[in-house]
């Protein structure tokens, strides 16, 4: 008899196991592999960043912004592989705030936690926004009165934001299988759109997205730039209670956005590279580069389509960002860092009920705020996506630096890891710094302001609430989803040893 | 990769896979990755890519310090139909002669259980714990309830010293209905107790012909 037909045949009892996890009140490993992709793909947002993140690098990188996108493809990739060193061993709903407060202590914790809050919820917010913009668009072709007027901007976010409340509130089923097919639907009809204009492309002239004369330093701001429209890939971690097998299902869904998103981006860049210069045209110095490729092409059709998914692009990352949002604030209340009632969950629909309800009750109330006292649409949604993206980057670059110090902890470190681990966060770091003085001279400096501003203010209130309780700062106290009975060997075993000789003592 | 470089591969991955779970069973729960690395003697890198495998599809479970592995509930799969159905817990009757004889015996009773491979299941004397059930278990040879079982339960076996120096145990069969043998109850005390049981025989005897009724 081998030692494994023994444990078979007689399972030993594993000490510390329970029958509940300490994140219990979630709908436990409930959601299947593509809800969890669909999470992360629509945290991205991909039709909507390949249509606007191209000219943006361009204008930027000039030729070069093909090979941008490329090379952003291939950071955002190895954030996702060290990002996975801590989705295959902890199953989780605070991701990269988790992840850092385990690697690196609570300190570090809450700077990642508060970063990432801010790139959940200002790419939220972004979105509602968003389709506040592209609803009032395609409305005032019809009544033309109806265009660029705040008010229906205003209305429109504030049904989206109760709509996505409902959507968050009702079950987490729901919210992925939303967003999965809205988000298939925008998907598609970009790729619709790169085909037609693809095939009028002919001969197709690859000359104009070779790496022509292109600086290195507009090279590496073009790759921060595009490094944004990568942002949100790692969101299908916060689904670690709820995936049904999440150490196979998450790890996969993080790495498969980033190469279909990226595949997305580059084949789009490109094409939209080749139509310009097939107009003789920069598209550096176009405004709205689809809609004038469509024209110039004799596609008018597509601006419909275009705005149509656009739209539900927004809608599913709306949705999808701040069903993130709220399970990192979920996380947090359980573990005490934020107000325990933000950990409570719906009995019913085993959602985190008030984490869900405080969110988009604030995620509604500040854009409209915005709106009201007068920003302009687009000034808000650029002013938005600048908070977001900074955001992000500052919680990957943490995140890279927490995972050797994680895995060193528990004796699984290799050096393949940690190198890869430490480089990626390096280049991250530059790439903050980068996309960080860039936005700063710009007229965006506000948004820049924000966003260092916000994590310092938590940073300060976490370390005066904690000032005479200096042990909350020392070690993690981090929740995740941990095993429970049903998951060990012998799950259907009455418990036959320790039970009865208890009851005859 | 060409297709029969890959086929030619994947035995040896199964191989360890395999390897990688008899050795997490040997070491019982909360064996870490580096552990079982050493125990096998295979690249550290390796063995943390199989059982990221193995953690990713079940058949291993981290545990809540993050640094421990079990066996998960598919490995039971494995076992398929060998897998014998679970035993039923102790009836109270049972556990009341237990408690009777310990208490009576100042020594440790255990009683053991068996099925056609050996030994099944040991509820074991909760106040004098089995000095070492890892190397029993391994070794049933040269256990007294295993060599019961060996010998068919035809009469009581002891040993002195097999698993520690100066203790030994004393098994008694408790046999069924037509006679086959079901349990041992064996008396575990100082090898001077196993080889003069004196009064303690009595007692034991008494729960034997109390239990053959209950568990037979």
């Amino acid at each position: 008899m081998t030692a494994l037909d023994r444990a078979i045949a007689d399972p030993p009892r594993v000490p510390g196991i329970g029958t509940r996890s300490p994140v219990d009140g979630l709908s436990r490993r409930s959601i299947g592999p593509v809800d969890v992709l669909a999470q992360s793909v629509s945290a991205v947002a991909p039709s909507a960043a390949a249509t606007t993140i191209p000219v943006l690098v361009a204008t930027v990188a000039g030729q070069g912004a093909t090979w941008s996108l490329l090379a952003a493809m291939a950071l955002s990739f190895l954030v996702g592989r060290t990002v996975n060193q801590f989705v295959r061993r902890v199953a989780g709903t605070g991701s990269l705030y988790t992840y850092v407060s385990l690697g690196l202590g609570p300190v570090a914790g809450v700077v990642a936690g508060a970063a990432l809050l801010l790139g959940y919820g200002f790419i939220a917010m972004f979105s509602l926004t968003g389709s506040g913009y592209y609803l009032d668009y395609l409305l005032s072709r019809f009544v033309p009165a109806a265009g660029d007027d705040a008010l229906v901007t205003i209305v429109v976010v504030l049904v989206m934001g109760a709509a996505v409340f409902a959507v968050i509130a009702l079950g987490v089923r729901l919210s992925t299988r939303l967003t999965l097919l809205v988000e298939s639907l925008s998907v598609a009809v970009i790729v619709v759109l790169i085909v037609a204009l693809v095939a009028r492309l002919h001969p197709v002239d690859a000359s104009a997205v070779a790496l022509g004369p292109t600086q290195p330093a507009s090279f590496a701001v073009g790759t921060a730039l595009a490094v944004t429209a990568f942002v949100g890939f790692e969101s299908a971690s916060v689904l670690g209670v709820e995936a049904r097998r999440p150490f196979q299902a998450i790890p996969r869904a993080i790495s498969w956005t980033v190469l279909v998103a990226g595949a997305l981006y580059v084949v789009s860049a490109a094409a939209q590279q080749m139509g310009f210069a097939a107009m003789g045209a920069d598209l550096a110095s176009s405004a709205s580069p689809v809609n004038e490729l469509a024209n110039a092409f004799g596609m008018q059709w597509i601006g419909w389509a275009l705005d149509i998914g656009i739209a539900a692009s927004f809608a599913a990352c709306a949705i999808a960002s701040t069903t993130a949002l709220v399970r990192v604030l979920f996380a947090m209340g359980r573990e005490g860092v934020l107000p325990r009632v933000l950990g409570r969950a719906s009995p019913r629909f085993r959602t985190p009920f008030v984490a869900g309800a405080v969110a988009c009750g604030v995620l509604t109330v500040l854009p409209v705020l915005g709106l009201a006292s007068g920003i302009p649409t687009w000034t808000l949604m650029e002013a938005e996506l600048v908070v977001a993206a900074l955001g992000y980057i500052a919680a990957y670059a943490l995140t890279c630096f927490a995972a050797p110090v994680f895995l060193r902890r528990i004796g699984e470190l290799t050096a393949g890891v940690a190198v890869v681990a430490v480089t990626t966060g390096v280049l991250l770091t530059a790439v903050l710094l980068t996309y960080l003085g860039v936005e700063a001279a710009s007229p965006r400096w506000p948004a820049v302001a924000i966003a260092v501003g916000s994590v310092a203010a938590v940073v300060v209130a976490f370390l005066v609430a904690t000032r005479r309780r200096p042990w909350r700062r020392g070690r993690s106290r981090a929740v995740y989803d941990v095993p429970v009975e049903a998951d060990l060997l012998g799950a259907s075993r009455p418990s036959a040893g320790t039970d009865h000789q208890a009851g005859v003592r | 990769m060409s297709e029969p470089g890959l086929r030619a591969r994947q035995p040896k991955a199964i191989q360890n896979a395999l390897a990688v779970l008899e050795a997490a069973a040997h070491a019982g729960p909360g064996v870490t990755a580096q552990q079982i690395s050493d125990a096998l003697g295979m690249p550290r890198a390796t063995t943390y890519r199989l059982i990221t495998l193995l953690v990713e599809d079940e058949y291993l479970v981290r545990l809540p310090d993050l640094r421990g592995f079990a066996l998960g509930h598919k490995v039971a799969d494995l076992a398929g139909v060998s897998a014998a159905p679970a035993l039923a817990p102790l009836p109270r009757a049972v556990r009341s002669v237990l408690a009777d004889v310990r208490s009576a015996v100042r020594a440790g009773v255990h009683l053991a259980r068996y099925d056609v491979a050996g030994v099944r299941d040991i509820d074991v004397d909760p106040d004098f714990p089995l000095l070492d059930e890892a190397a029993l278990r391994a070794t049933p040879g040269s256990s007294a309830m295993g060599r019961l079982h060996a010998e068919g339960g035809l009469g009581p076996v002891h040993q002195v010293g097999a698993f520690t120096a100066g203790f030994g145990c004393l098994a008694l069969p408790v046999r069924g209905e037509r006679g086959e043998l079901v349990a041992g109850l064996t008396l575990s005390a100082p090898a001077a107790r196993v080889s003069s049981p004196g009064d303690a025989l009595v007692h034991l005897r008494r729960a034997v012909t109390r239990l053959e009724p209950l568990l037979g």
